[in-house]
């Protein structure tokens, strides 16, 4: 029962034109990126490598498509949780505030798997948007820029990792990301099953990420300890594939940390839904 | 009176000897570089810089007569922005400086001329250039330039193979690193907690090491080869 | 002795909203092959007590069973055996009637193919629809395809929460068609929950009156109802003489009120063409007579007391 109502989630959500504005926005958004740089990426790099170039000299193709790719995702980092909310923000509240919630809940699928199947479908709705990310980041970007090394600036310093040496780090990134935004799907279905109406949760979602993002950034000892636990702080640690040496560690903890926040959100999902009587 | 102008004599001498002598030396410099006429060579570039980590990169460095240069790398390559050219151009305009010998120091067992060059303009980027010269085989040792944009650039030459081209095989540059900054905003770990430990002293300057194999000497290259 | 089957028994249920009783104790019983009528004034609590017993809320306290099983601990057995539309039933407005009659088969543990969905929109009457977006459809269509969804997994019992709400005349005659079709033909068992106190006259054999969360009276529709006894309102030109014929003629009507030259009293309708023939034999003009069912009476005396 569970796989059947998967696939009429996946259903619902191949039907609604909203779950096409997330790719079509992803796009437009890498769309302009890209113009943006083919017209003027190199200025953008010598504002980076600036201080660096009085002395030293970058020779061979700085501006590849590993590059532009990286700062796609970099610029997108925000905007991308947004487009995942839109979505799956609306999978129960949605189906709440359209009446439909009243006959689903009165076949004989529970609560739970009916709940499952819409995390599930939210999921894979998540994978498709960032597996659609890194085509246009990064399969588009080698097309119109070429390939070769990534140059990436960090705090301390510049990394230039070896061509041969990326694609493994952009799965990595890529996996880590989706595990990122996978969280943003959680808590946003979360957030459905307390409400009625769509909007809410999409909102409630958003709010969360910047003030959760704003609270990661202040360099104040106060967050010291809460900062470690927001996953917002987690949601860039795709980054982390492209240090070198890989911080192994960080990344792991990272991981359990964004684990550990989706198993929770579905357990408050899970107690929620089973007791919510459904007047609607 | 005559002992003295006799003394003075005796001074000047040798001072114009050898400045003459300085001239004399970079002018068989001059000479036996121009015996190049083109080369292409392989290169792999090592660097240590503080704030920059790279791996060894390879590239292939193409030049010919008598100011085209080409620095062919597959993929991101560091190099120094002086070093490379700007000697064998500055030494071939004889009227833009002024040669001066400082006496003679050892080099790694051998006897180098060190011949300090400065320019006679005042709005030249160059400031200064040491030269250290095996006079003997008409090859630079050692050399230390600095100019206003790009401070002070060490360079030390080691020759093999192609040393009668006065060719060298390796080529071990020390640049000024204390003017590196991180411009804030665009660095993208935004999330990175960890700090910077502040004890250390920063460094001031950097290495980068070039091993040149495979010289293809006076073949003959294109000159599209230096465009495209 | 009762030995019919009983599908749905309602024992004392009770639910609070926060400070709010909706449902203080409904108690009822519906056997198997009934046409169950389930009554109220609005706000007495029907629509709660329905989606009481088919999970949608949870009570608090009291039990339901369907089919002799809790529902708390048998519900996803029950409702495979069950069709139902709460209200008014929503659709994927997006999705075609086909589309969203899959989408809830699917999950109604019944495999159904193109063809039996094809078949029951056939059935309800919305053939040549089957491609059609729901967000086209009108009030009644809805109702229909809502009536499809609740058979296709051709369910042993039906709850419908006011399956005529908003139909025009031949709508309400339709859904009332179909469902004595369900029962007389396939033998289903129905709850049906309605305002229209005809509707539930003409096809319920039971019924419960529940007002302000509580069961006032349950039982069969005629032993209640009596459809004989009539309430006449009736206006004439000498109340007084009147009076005094339904005295001396006609001492079991009991007169219950007079407004001015307009007389309201009980009767059995067979009286009634007696006493206009003694009424124009004493010279009593009769200028209006009119009657209304005692069921209506009934009803509003049971749930204004």
């Amino acid at each position: 029962m569970l796989i059947k109502s998967t696939l009429n989630e996946f259903i619902k959500i191949a039907a609604k034109p909203r779950s096409y504005l997330g790719l079509a926005a992803i796009t437009v958004l890498v769309g302009v990126i890209l113009f943006a740089l083919k017209a003027d990426g190199m200025s953008f790099i010598s504002f980076v490598t600036a201080s660096f170039e009085q002395t030293l000299t970058f020779e061979g193709n700085i501006l590849n498509g590993n590059l532009v790719a990286f700062i796609v995702l970099q610029m997108l980092v925000i905007h991308i949780p947004l487009l995942v909310a839109l979505v799956t923000g609306d999978l129960v509240s949605g189906e709440a505030a359209m009446g439909t919630i009243r006959m689903l809940a009165t076949k004989p699928i529970s609560r739970t798997k009916l709940l499952m199947s819409k995390f599930v479908a939210g999921g894979v709705y998540t994978l498709l948007i960032v597996i659609w990310l890194g085509i246009m980041a990064v399969f588009v970007g080698k097309v119109i820029f070429g390939s070769g090394d990534l140059m990436v600036l960090n705090s301390d310093g510049l990394v230039i990792l070896q061509e041969a040496d990326i694609g493994w780090r952009y799965i990595g990134g890529f996996a880590v990301a989706f595990l990122a935004l996978l969280t943003v799907s959680s808590l946003s279905i979360c957030l459905s099953c307390f409400s009625d109406n769509s909007i809410g949760p999409i909102v409630t979602t958003m709010a969360i990420i910047i003030l959760f993002t704003i609270i990661g950034t202040l360099d104040v000892r106060v967050f010291d300890n809460v900062r470690p636990l927001l996953f917002t702080t987690h949601m860039a640690s795709w980054r982390s594939f492209f240090e070198d040496p890989l911080p192994v560690a960080q990344i792991k903890e990272s991981i359990v940390i964004l684990v550990i926040h989706n198993i929770v959100l579905i357990l408050i999902s899970i107690f929620k839904f089973n007791r919510k009587d459904i007047t609607s | 009176m005559k002992k003295i102008l006799w003394l003075i004599l005796i001074a000047i001498v040798p001072v114009a000897t050898n400045a003459q002598d300085a001239n004399q030396t970079i002018s068989e410099l001059i000479n036996k570089m121009h015996g190049v006429k083109d080369y292409s060579v392989d290169a792999l570039i090592t660097s240590d810089i503080p704030m920059v980590k790279i791996l060894p990169s390879k590239a292939t460095i193409y030049f010919k007569q008598k100011d085209k240069f080409k620095i062919d790398s597959k993929g991101i390559a560091i190099l120094p922005k002086q070093g490379f050219t700007d000697i064998s151009k500055m030494l071939s305009q004889r009227d833009a400086y002024t040669a001066i010998f400082m006496g003679n120091e050892a080099i790694a067992g051998t006897n180098a001329e060190v011949i300090s060059v400065f320019p006679v303009s005042d709005t030249s980027d160059l400031i200064l250039a040491k030269l250290w010269i095996d006079a003997s085989n008409d090859i630079v040792l050692k050399s230390q330039i600095t100019t206003r944009s790009s401070g002070t650039v060490g360079i030390v030459y080691t020759y093999a193979a192609q040393k009668k081209w006065g060719l060298p095989d390796q080529l071990i540059f020390t640049v000024d690193v204390k003017k590196f900054k991180i411009p804030k905003g665009v660095a993208t770990d935004i999330n990175r907690t960890g700090t910077t430990d502040s004890t250390k002293p920063a460094a001031k300057t950097g290495e980068i090491k070039i091993d040149l194999t495979n010289y293809k000497v006076n073949l003959g290259i294109k000159d599209e080869v230096f465009t495209k | 002795m009762d030995t019919a089957e009983k599908m749905i028994e309602v024992n004392h249920l009770s639910k609070r909203f926060d400070s709010f009783e909706a449902v203080k104790d409904v108690s009822f019983t519906v056997n198997k092959g009934d046409v169950f009528g389930f009554l109220g004034p609005n706000g007495a609590g029907k629509s709660t007590t329905i989606r009481c017993m088919l999970s949608l809320i949870t009570p608090t306290s009291g039990d339901v069973k369907l089919f002799g099983k809790f529902l708390a601990s048998h519900r996803s057995e029950i409702l495979k055996r069950v069709g139902c539309i709460i209200e008014k039933p929503d659709f994927y407005k997006y999705l075609s009637a086909e589309r969203n009659l899959e989408i809830f088969a699917r999950i109604s543990g019944v495999d159904s193919n193109r063809k039996d969905i094809h078949r029951m929109l056939d059935f309800v009457g919305l053939n040549g629809r089957e491609k059609h977006k729901v967000s086209g459809f009108s009030h009644g269509m809805k109702q229909r395809l809502g009536i499809a969804q609740s058979l296709l997994h051709n369910p042993d019992m039906i709850i419908l929460d006011e399956p005529t709400t908003g139909l025009d005349p031949q709508g309400i005659i339709d859904i009332r068609n179909l469902i004595l079709q369900l029962s007389r033909e396939q033998n289903k068992t129905i709850l049906l929950s309605s305002h229209q106190l005809s509707e539930i006259e003409i096809i319920a054999n039971r019924m419960v009156i529940i007002n302000r969360g509580v069961t006032v009276i349950e039982g069969e529709v005629a032993h209640l109802l009596n459809a004989q006894e009539l309430i006449v309102r009736m206006e004439v030109n000498d109340v007084a003489l009147t009076l005094s014929l339904l005295k001396e003629e006609f001492a079991q009507i009991i007169v219950q009120r007079e407004e001015g030259n307009v007389l309201h009293f009980s009767v059995n309708r067979n009286h009634i063409p007696d006493l206009i023939k003694k009424c124009v034999a004493r010279d009593i003009l009769i200028y209006a007579i009119e009657s209304k069912r005692k069921l209506e009476d009934y009803f509003i005396q049971m749930v204004t007391n």
